[in-house]
């Protein structure tokens, strides 16, 4: 494992994200209308601006997933190790979410006045904190962006319809940042497992970034170029 | 199945006296890549069955076949891109593998994908850039203009492709259709280059369609469709 290699990565990821400025833009702008359009309706407004940042995030994370993926094989063949790859991502899409979380527990903490906006703050990062391993899983398994968009809008939408109460909402990754926004601002509900399960989430969800990246890979490439297989094998001589 | 100069066509063998005929065959030398018995379907589809393939150091070999005969596929098991199902592959060094489609970071420039490769290479931003400019130089890509790869023509695009290949000196280049778009100076200095590659003991392994180039070669090795083919090379 390179520190290098990983900073190269998030460096470049970077650079490559900051020129789809357009995209990006809309992307952040879409949660913002959402939480614009319910402001007027109490706390709600918090949930549903807080967890809607998801697709910003998760929509970055998904855009960089898919068009790296043409290249990461010449990459892994050229030295890197798929997981160099996406630790450089994560890193720099973190970044991004810690930006965007930023920007969103600002807006929401003097536009809704929220009875706890630590929990807020917390909510909010707990989403984005989610938010990148969920997108680069969903753009390591989708064809195409369409595809994972859909997904994206499909899980994020649903867990917008739910009560952080409701067992379902619990079954989707959004949930323990949902539960801390909503608590933010209905302090009768409790916290609850919403940290520990919000990591666990995103933990789950990195790793099954990491095995669809490794399962895409050269089988034979970089670091594995001299390990031999039974039946099927490309060794150096 | 060796095919000589002589079936090439007269005007094609103008374009090869140019770029001058293969030297003495390099074919007894130490192997560069060597693969046996090489298996892959897809679901129902046989693509390579019992394929084998030799490449010595100093060799260029050209890979010629209808499509759908596995030359890609065959390039990319080489490669280690792709698993095989049956059969081994042993290269001596680094492998350069140019695709036929040019994977590449749409909204990057050439001289970040030049840094991208460099620590995977071992070699540092300044060598990565320094050598990748020297290479793309040599075909004549627009160095000056430090454009977005989606601004680039296809032919530029090509040559970034093969210049990333080439970064950082591989013993063995698997190049699918390297010339796609080149203009006429570009595919030129391509085999001109390729003279030298073999000069310096590196196996160069081609994909192609064009007569002329299996004049320019040491070896051709034709594919044959799967299902009504056995093994192509002994």
């Amino acid at each position: 494992m390179s520190v290098r290699r990983i900073l190269v990565t998030a460096k470049l990821t970077g650079l490559e994200l900051a020129r789809r400025r357009i995209a990006l833009g809309l992307l952040t702008a879409l949660p913002l209308a959402f939480y614009g359009g319910s402001v007027g309706r109490g706390g709600n407004a918090v949930i549903t601006g807080g967890v809607a940042m998801a697709f910003s995030i998760a929509g970055a994370s998904i855009f960089v997933a898919l068009t790296a993926r043409p290249v990461d094989p010449r990459l892994i063949l050229a030295g890197y190790h798929p997981t160099e790859l996406l630790l450089g991502r994560l890193l720099l899409l973190e970044l991004f979410g810690v930006l965007v979380a930023a920007v969103f527990s600002v807006v929401m903490v003097f536009g809704s006045d929220p009875a706890h906006p630590w929990a807020t703050a917390a909510g909010v990062g707990l989403v984005a904190l989610t938010s990148v391993p969920f997108g680069l899983a969903v753009g390591g398994l989708s064809p195409h962006e369409l595809e994972g968009v859909l997904v994206l809008i499909g899980v994020v939408g649903v867990q917008l319809t739910l009560y952080s109460t409701q067992l379902m909402a619990k079954f989707l990754p959004f949930w323990g940042g949902q539960r801390l926004l909503d608590h933010s601002v209905n302090p009768n509900i409790a916290v609850g497992a919403a940290v520990p399960a919000n990591i666990l989430y995103a933990a789950a969800l990195f790793a099954i970034a990491t095995y669809i990246m490794r399962r895409q890979a050269p089988r034979v490439g970089g670091a594995e170029r001299h390990r031999p297989e039974a039946a099927a094998s490309i060794h150096a001589v | 199945m060796p095919v000589s100069a002589e079936t090439v066509p007269a005007a094609d063998r103008v374009l090869a006296r140019r770029l001058g005929a293969p030297p003495k065959s390099a074919a007894g030398g130490p192997p560069a890549l060597e693969a046996h018995g090489i298996c892959k379907s897809y679901g129902d589809r046989t693509v390579l069955e019992n394929r084998s393939l030799r490449v010595a150091a100093g060799e260029a070999v050209a890979i010629i076949g209808e499509n759908g005969a596995g030359k890609s596929t065959l390039m990319r098991i080489c490669a280690g891109l792709i698993a095989p199902d049956a059969g081994s592959v042993s290269v001596a060094g680094r492998v350069g593998y140019c695709p036929q489609e040019p994977g590449l970071f749409d909204l990057l420039s050439a001289d970040e994908h030049l840094e991208m490769f460099a620590p995977a290479l071992g070699l540092s931003r300044e060598q990565a850039i320094r050598e990748g400019h020297g290479l793309l130089a040599e075909f004549a890509f627009p160095l000056a203009q430090r454009t977005q790869c989606r601004h680039l023509s296809g032919g530029s695009r090509q040559k970034l492709n093969l210049a990333l290949a080439l970064l950082g000196g591989a013993r063995i280049l698997l190049l699918d259709e390297p010339y796609q778009g080149f203009d006429h100076g570009a595919y030129v200095s391509f085999w001109e280059h390729v003279a030298r590659w073999r000069g310096e003991g590196i196996g160069v392994v081609v994909v192609t369609h064009l007569l002329a180039d299996q004049a320019l070669v040491d070896r051709v090795v034709e594919l044959e469709i799967a299902c009504h083919a056995a093994g192509d090379e002994q």
